[in-house]
């Protein structure tokens, strides 16, 4: 391409220089000679991106870590406390009884054990290091020499170990407190469980008549049941309210579920029908007034999860709760993990930037980050030892 | 079996026989689908996807929506019944075209048109200039009027000489009007493909010819798909017709080769499917146990207390869905695609066009070119193949004077040239023999110059020079005798009636003169020995005066033997005996056949690289070893050792074997003596009869033969011998005696050279020069092995990423089978998101082709599969189950609890695997063009494309998911330490190994990468050589290579009483006699 000619020609000498590189390019295709650039594992790349990487991924740990830190969590298990006395020994009976009450309040502190926050609250982390002389020390031991690289290894190895001290702080929660329950060794993921639901039926309703995948909950009395399938059938049926002192907390049960469930995949004029009529109770019963798409607690449990320890939204908590502050819940233990040694329990947590309480992200960062730097280093005594 | 035809005959035989319809179809409407499905089930593969695919329609048991199995299967199907149909299509449409082409035939004495496909058996067929023959004919007239017609048999034989093809004799000189009445019988045998013979007789009903019965041969016919040359007409009768004829008998389908690889593949495909039975088995065990343990204690799942009979099956069936994408529905259709791919880079290449003729290399079979990588026997004609076949009059010896020994070329020889110009008896005669006793048309163009068109090169050499000489073949005239012509070529083969006529001189019409020229005439045997060492190849002339009577009673015995149906060609070759005898010879004339260019090189080459040469050739020993040693074959002495293995007993035959043998075994356990054993037909047919286990042996000891005076069986037996050795083989060839050879052997190369297309035609592969065949080897060959065996375990890789990930889900699924991906999920990953960048590792060149040029030891990686073996294949499984592990902890840590619904984490991992595997096909990518930068990066970004847009769609399972996703910074940072997590081990053993324990392709990388431009120096070129194991060619490689399985059949048995039993100068005293 020429410049500095007129635009016509310009054009022209473009086009054929076009015309010219293309089948300049196919030649070089069919010729298998297209340019081509060949990555050689150099030691110095190589190193480089062990190094680099692991650079990166020390400060991205810290920043998880950090992130999970500011999330304020209390986990309360209540399946077994709130079993009357008398019932201990046989779980089953009790719940199976409807006619014993399932009321049980339980009071929770909020105290919060992290392992950071808990480091760094109790200045562990200063006996541990030694006030800044093993800062030095460490300074000291990489400008030595490399196999100190070893130490340092292992001290990240040490550290991470601390993160997982037991010390409770008191720690103040800052709205909105999500409050979740939680439901372990519950196989939503089961295949039989997990397929026995019919998503068109949930958004068409009775119009929508196909329902075998809902089987053995699809039809009873010869009726079909809306919403079908064993996962509405089992709906959690728990419920909780909240007290700090004498005073009800607020806890908003509106927005708990996806906004694209309600409008697209629960239908706005499909009532609850024949639901929970069979000989089998299974969970929750719903109001068969209110239509599906504004039955957030069933959308929220419709949304099977893919672990057998999950969370689900119960709802938000708008206030703040100071540190130390102690909350009664109030609750109804209705529904049966006993049956399968499962366990409930209830969560109130705040949220980051990451999402909840979550260590794992944090740890494995840095885990890896320092592993791609011992692995770096040691390519570097390799290839000091043995240059090639 | 005979067939009877009746000339013109229109009420006869019409029903008897088939009529002109040719049909190449395999299939018809009717037919195509049940028999393409069945054809296509008949392989495993195909039956295992269709018994999934069956199982999947059972909702009980189908993890998925049937459409993720049935859609990639329909579509395969789909892909290749199309492909076959169009194929179809396309031979019907020939057909039809051929059937439909307008024809003359004589019809109720009338010429009438019809369509080709209405000509009957017994119908007149008039044929123009350049018409193509639309069914097996016998001549009955042509305009010319000593009865000659010229045809172009190239569709049939692929020579593309012009062949002369003569009337009957009965015919001659019957008026073109009267050949409308001709009436007559013509006996002739049933349908057979031999396109060389046609054994049959002709009589005349009166008034023509009064029941004589005529011989009828090959001359006599014009074949099916011939083409009508220099002659304004010609009319036949049809004998043979539709798909009956020569060529519709010939046509077979070739057998679908299999290439190692493809074994290879084929194994650890039933490998992994044992595996997925094993994981089956014990999953279903472990689900059904668990089931009754804990499973009807979830109240929740509500399972039956008394479940239908097959209830134990259902969770077995379920893994076994699951697992079901252990196996890559795609592989096939990937390799597939990069098999033709390869066969497009061969056509392709401009480097290996020849540039005399401009003939492109061309790969007719698409499948084999890995088997190219992997070939360890290379077994080559010699003339046209080694040699450029262009033959050259260089020396001549007449009654006891050499001639052309000075100069080198006898025609520019002053004492010859006088002795021309003198008109010294015995050499004008000696010139006249070479100038007449052969086949050669001479065609005189219109400026008056004239060419020679012969099928033997040896005798358009002699003419040639004859011509020089001032012996110049005008003119073939036919026969102006009225007889059969007495001109007899050496190996006594009906020779046409030829005349010599310069400065108006006509010799021989009236006395008719037996000269006969041959290869086999034993005096002169200095001249022939000393011509033989050069190189030449000689021939002996001679000739014998007949008298009258002798000749007239002689050609009475040849015509009736030449009349006989059964057994013709050994009654006329003993009739042509009698005439054999009593000989004066004339002298030996010895013609040069040159090597072709760059035939040493690419032996020495390819002899580097580890292969093996085998010559097989029909010529003399001396002149077979001779060029045997010019091109680099086996080292000359004292390296090289040449062993004989000759006699004319089974005892002479056995005791040489057994010499030879142990010779051998000495030599080869002891050093790295270059050895190569010399054998002959004859011995080869005894040995092979009677000591097929020695030879066997000592077929696999030696790394050079020399087959001298083979016969294409013999050819293609000693292939078969390799092959039942477990070698891949090559044979390459010229002519058509090399066609068994070649269709025998793994792989096929036809020299398209000028010995006719024959060989070029029956090849997998056709090359223009010899020298291209390295280029074929090490560069195409070696490159399709590297390809593929990266391609092959990648999909074996991603497979089974996915499937391990499913059966760690089951774990924490309650063993129920259930899925943790879905449909749509699991259909676009096999079938779109991994298939499609590792398709461009098609591009990829692990080593410049200088590189491999320059060290071809390298292709002994190849050669013993290193690339593609069990342990290899360990290695991509473990990658695959690490890599199953980090996705699947790392994505049920980081979504864990409130985070943990299922649609989001299969995502999660989805997007885990398919980064993993754009950086691991990253990471094996040698070289990146812009291909791979493109459809590496390029299909990343088309997988958040898909699924974004499957988000969007409000019914799809997975509406919003990836939108949601992808907001979530958890979701980035997850991906990068899966990423991370899964490439370091990767990386850092790749890079320790590539450092510290190199293999020999990575030594070469690392030089090429100093050498950036390269181009390596001599200087470190040998430093590299010391580098690259140059020894470990044979000590610790070995264990798979080529030669240790040599040395493990062959234990060195040491036997000192025979180290001098093979003196040293055996090698070339084999005398001719």
């Amino acid at each position: 391409m020429e410049e500095g000619r007129s635009t016509a020609s310009g054009i022209e000498a473009d086009s054929v220089s076009l015309s010219q590189r293309r089948s300049n390019f196919i030649y070089q295709f069919t010729q298998q000679s297209l340019p081509a650039c060949k990555p050689v594992l150099s030691p110095v790349w190589v190193i480089s991106v062990f190094f680099v990487v692991g650079v990166i991924f020390i400060p991205v740990g810290i920043g998880c870590l950090h992130a999970s830190r500011s999330v304020v969590e209390i986990v309360y298990r209540y399946d077994v406390e709130c079993i009357p006395a008398p019932f201990r020994g046989n779980k089953l009976a009790y719940i199976a009884n409807d006619f014993i009450p399932k009321n049980c309040t339980k009071h929770l502190k909020v105290v919060y054990s992290d392992a950071i926050s808990c480091v760094l609250a109790t200045n562990k982390w200063k006996e541990n290091l030694g006030d800044g002389r093993a800062m030095w020390l460490w300074y000291w031991y990489i400008k030595r020499n490399a196999c100190a690289l070893f130490a340092c290894y292992f001290q990240v190895l040490v550290c991470a170990c601390f993160l997982f001290c037991p010390e409770k702080v008191p720690r103040s929660m800052k709205a909105p407190i999500y409050v979740y329950y939680q439901l372990d060794n519950y196989y939503q993921n089961h295949r039989r469980y997990y397929k026995s639901r019919s998503e068109r039926q949930l958004l068409h309703g009775l119009e929508y008549p196909d329902i075998g995948s809902c089987a053995p909950e699809d039809v009873i009395n010869g009726l079909p049941v809306v919403p079908c399938g064993l996962v509405a059938w089992s709906m959690f049926n728990d419920t909780f309210s909240f007290f700090r002192g004498v005073d009800e907390l607020n806890v908003n049960r509106k927005n708990i579920a996806w906004k694209s469930d309600r409008d697209h995949k629960f239908g706005k004029h499909v009532f609850p029908f024949n639901f929970q009529n069979g000989s089998l109770i299974g969970g929750a019963r719903l109001d068969p007034n209110i239509s599906l798409s504004d039955q957030e607690d069933l959308i929220v449990w419709m949304r099977t999860s893919a672990l057998p320890s999950f969370r689900k939204l119960y709802g938000r908590i708008e206030e703040d709760l100071d540190a130390d502050d102690t909350i009664s819940v109030k609750l109804l233990n209705n529904y049966n993990t006993y049956s399968f040694s499962g366990s409930k329990k209830i969560v109130l947590s705040t949220s980051s930037w990451l999402g909840g309480h979550n260590n794992f992200l944090g740890i494995a960062y840095l885990s890896v980050g320092s592993s791609f730097i011992f692995v770096a280093f040691l390519f570097l005594m390799l290839h000091i030892q043995n240059p090639r | 079996m005979k067939r009877y035809v009746y000339i013109n005959d229109d009420n006869l035989a019409k029903d008897i026989y088939c009529d002109n319809r040719i049909s190449n179809r395999k299939y018809t409407i009717l037919n195509f689908l049940p028999k393409n499905i069945w054809e296509q089930f008949s392989r495993f593969m195909n039956q295992y996807f269709l018994l999934i695919a069956c199982l999947q329609l059972w909702s009980l048991i189908t993890p998925v929506n049937p459409a993720s199995t049935w859609g990639p299967l329909i579509l395969i199907f789909a892909v290749s019944s199309s492909k076959e149909a169009w194929d179809d299509y396309n031979r019907y449409l020939s057909d039809k075209k051929a059937n439909e082409k307008e024809i003359w035939i004589l019809r109720q004495g009338i010429r009438k048109l019809i369509q080709a496909q209405d000509i009957c058996i017994g119908n007149i067929v008039w044929l123009r200039e350049n018409d193509e023959v639309p069914c097996d004919l016998v001549l009955l007239g042509t305009a010319d009027p000593q009865g000659f017609c010229y045809v172009e048999t190239a569709a049939l034989d692929g020579e593309t000489d012009l062949k002369t093809r003569s009337i009957p004799s009965a015919c001659m000189g019957i008026d073109v009007d009267l050949l409308h009445k001709i009436k007559g019988v013509i006996e002739c045998p049933s349908p057979n493909k031999d396109i060389r013979r046609f054994d049959a007789n002709m009589r005349l009903f009166p008034p023509f010819l009064d029941n004589d019965i005529f011989p009828l041969t090959i001359k006599n016919t014009l074949l099916q798909s011939c083409y009508l040359r220099n002659t304004e007409w010609a009319c036949g009768v049809a004998v043979y017709t539709g798909n009956q004829t020569k060529l519709g008998m010939c046509r077979g389908i070739a057998e679908p080769k299999l290439t190692a690889v493809d074994a290879m593949i084929d194994k650890l495909t039933g490998a992994i499917f044992v595996f997925q039975i094993v994981v089956v088995i014990v999953l279903g065990i472990a689900g059904n146990v668990f089931k009754d343990k804990e499973g009807r204690k979830l109240w929740y799942v509500q399972y039956p207390k008394e479940g239908p009979w097959y209830e134990l099956l259902v969770i077995p069936l379920r893994f076994e869905l699951l697992c079901s994408i252990m196996i890559p529905i795609s592989i096939k259709v990937s390799l597939d695609l990069a098999k033709s791919l390869y066969a497009k880079f061969i056509d392709w290449d401009v480097e290996m066009v020849d540039p005399e003729t401009g003939i492109r290399s061309n790969a007719a079979n698409q499948a084999i070119s890995e088997d190219l990588g992997q070939v360890e026997y290379i077994l080559t004609d010699k003339t046209g193949t080694l040699t450029e076949n262009k033959m050259i009059f260089k020396r001549c010896c007449i009654s006891g004077r050499f001639y052309g020994n000075e100069s080198g070329d006898a025609l520019t020889d002053a004492q010859l040239l006088n002795a021309v110009s003198t008109g010294s008896a015995d050499v004008i005669l000696f010139l006249k023999v070479m100038a007449i006793c052969n086949t050669v048309i001479p065609v005189r163009s219109k400026s008056g110059t004239i060419s020679y068109k012969a099928l033997s090169q040896d005798e358009e050499a002699l003419v040639c020079a004859a011509a020089r000489l001032r012996m110049v073949l005008e003119n073939k005239n036919g026969n102006i005798l009225g007889k059969e012509c007495p001109w007899w070529l050496g190996n006594a083969k009906a020779g046409n009636f030829s005349s010599c006529q310069k400065e108006q001189m006509k010799l021989f019409f009236l006395l008719p003169v037996l000269i006969v020229s041959g290869q086999q005439v034993r005096t002169l045997a200095e001249a022939v020995e000393q011509y033989a060492q050069l190189g030449l190849r000689t021939l002996c002339l001679a000739w014998r005066k007949l008298e009258e009577d002798e000749y007239q009673e002689w050609t009475s015995m040849f015509k009736e033997a030449n009349s006989t149906l059964v057994d013709r060609e050994r009654r006329v070759a003993e009739v042509c005996q009698r005439l054999e005898r009593d000989f004066e010879i004339l002298g030996v004339a010895a013609i040069e056949d040159r090597l072709q260019e760059g035939v040493p090189e690419t032996i020495e080459i390819l002899r580097k690289a580890g292969i093996n040469f085998w010559m097989l050739t029909g010529d003399k020993m001396s002149t077979a070893i001779q060029i045997a040693l010019s091109c680099n074959f086996v080292s000359p002495e004292p390296k090289g050792q040449l062993l004989i293995i000759d006699g004319k007993t089974e005892d002479e035959v056995c005791r040489s074997l057994e010499r030879v043998l142990l010779t051998t075994r000495i030599t080869e356990s002891e050093s790295k003596q270059d050895v190569a054993f010399v054998v002959d037909g004859w011995a080869l047919e005894i040995a092979l009869k009677h000591y097929r286990k020695p030879f066997t042996e000592l077929a696999i000891l030696s790394r050079t033969a020399i087959c001298c005076r083979v016969t294409p069986s013999q050819k293609a037996q000693l292939v078969e011998l390799l092959k039942l050795g477990d070698y891949r083989t090559l044979a390459i060839g010229d002519g058509g005696n090399d066609v068994r050879m070649i269709q025998q052997a793994d792989i096929g190369v036809g020299i398209s050279g000028r010995e006719g297309l024959q060989a070029a035609r029956a090849a997998d592969y056709s090359i223009g020069k010899f020298r291209f065949l390295k280029r074929l080897i090490l560069v195409h060959g070696r490159y399709s092995y590297n390809r593929t065996a990266f391609l092959s375990q990648y999909s074996f890789y991603k497979s089974l990423l996915i499937c391990f990930i499913q059966i760690f889900f089951s774990f924490i699924s309650g063993i129920s089978g259930t899925s943790l991906f879905n449909t749509v999920s699991l259909m676009a990953y096999n079938v779109f998101y991994t298939s499609v960048p590792v398709l461009f590792s098609v591009l990829d060149k692990d080593l410049s082709e200088r590189t491999v040029m320059q060290h071809p030891q390298i292709l002994f990686d190849c050669q013993s599969g290193r690339l593609l073996n069990p342990s290899t294949f360990a290695g991509w499984f473990g990658r695959s189950l690490f890599h199953a592990i980090v996705v699947f902890v790392i994505t049920i840590h980081s979504y864990a609890f409130e985070k943990s619904e299922m649609e989001e984490v299969a995502m999660v991992a989805v997007s885990g695997c398919i980064w993993l595997q754009a950086f691991v096909v990253a990471l094996e990518t040698n070289s990146f063009t812009i291909f791979q930068h493109l459809a590496i990066w390029g299909n990343l970004v088309g997988f958040y494309a898909i699924n974004w847009i499957v988000s969007s769609i409000p019914t799809s399972g997975m509406y919003t998911i990836m939108f949601r996703l992808c907001e979530q910074p958890s979701y980035w940072i997850t991906m990068i330490l899966i990423v991370a997590t899964g490439m370091c081990p990767v990386l850092a053993l790749k890079y320790l190994r590539y450092t510290y324990r190199p293999s020999r392709i990575n030594i070469l990388q690392q030089a090429e990468c100093f050498h950036s431009s390269g181009i390596i120096e001599p200087k470190s070129r040998s430093s590299l050589e010391k580098d690259l194991p140059s020894d470990s060619v044979y000590e610790p490689l070995l264990s798979e290579s080529p030669s240790a399985t040599r040395r493990s059949v062959g234990p060195a048995q040491r036997s000192d009483s025979f180290q001098s039993q093979s003196p040293p100068d055996s090698t070339h005293t084999r005398k001719d006699n």
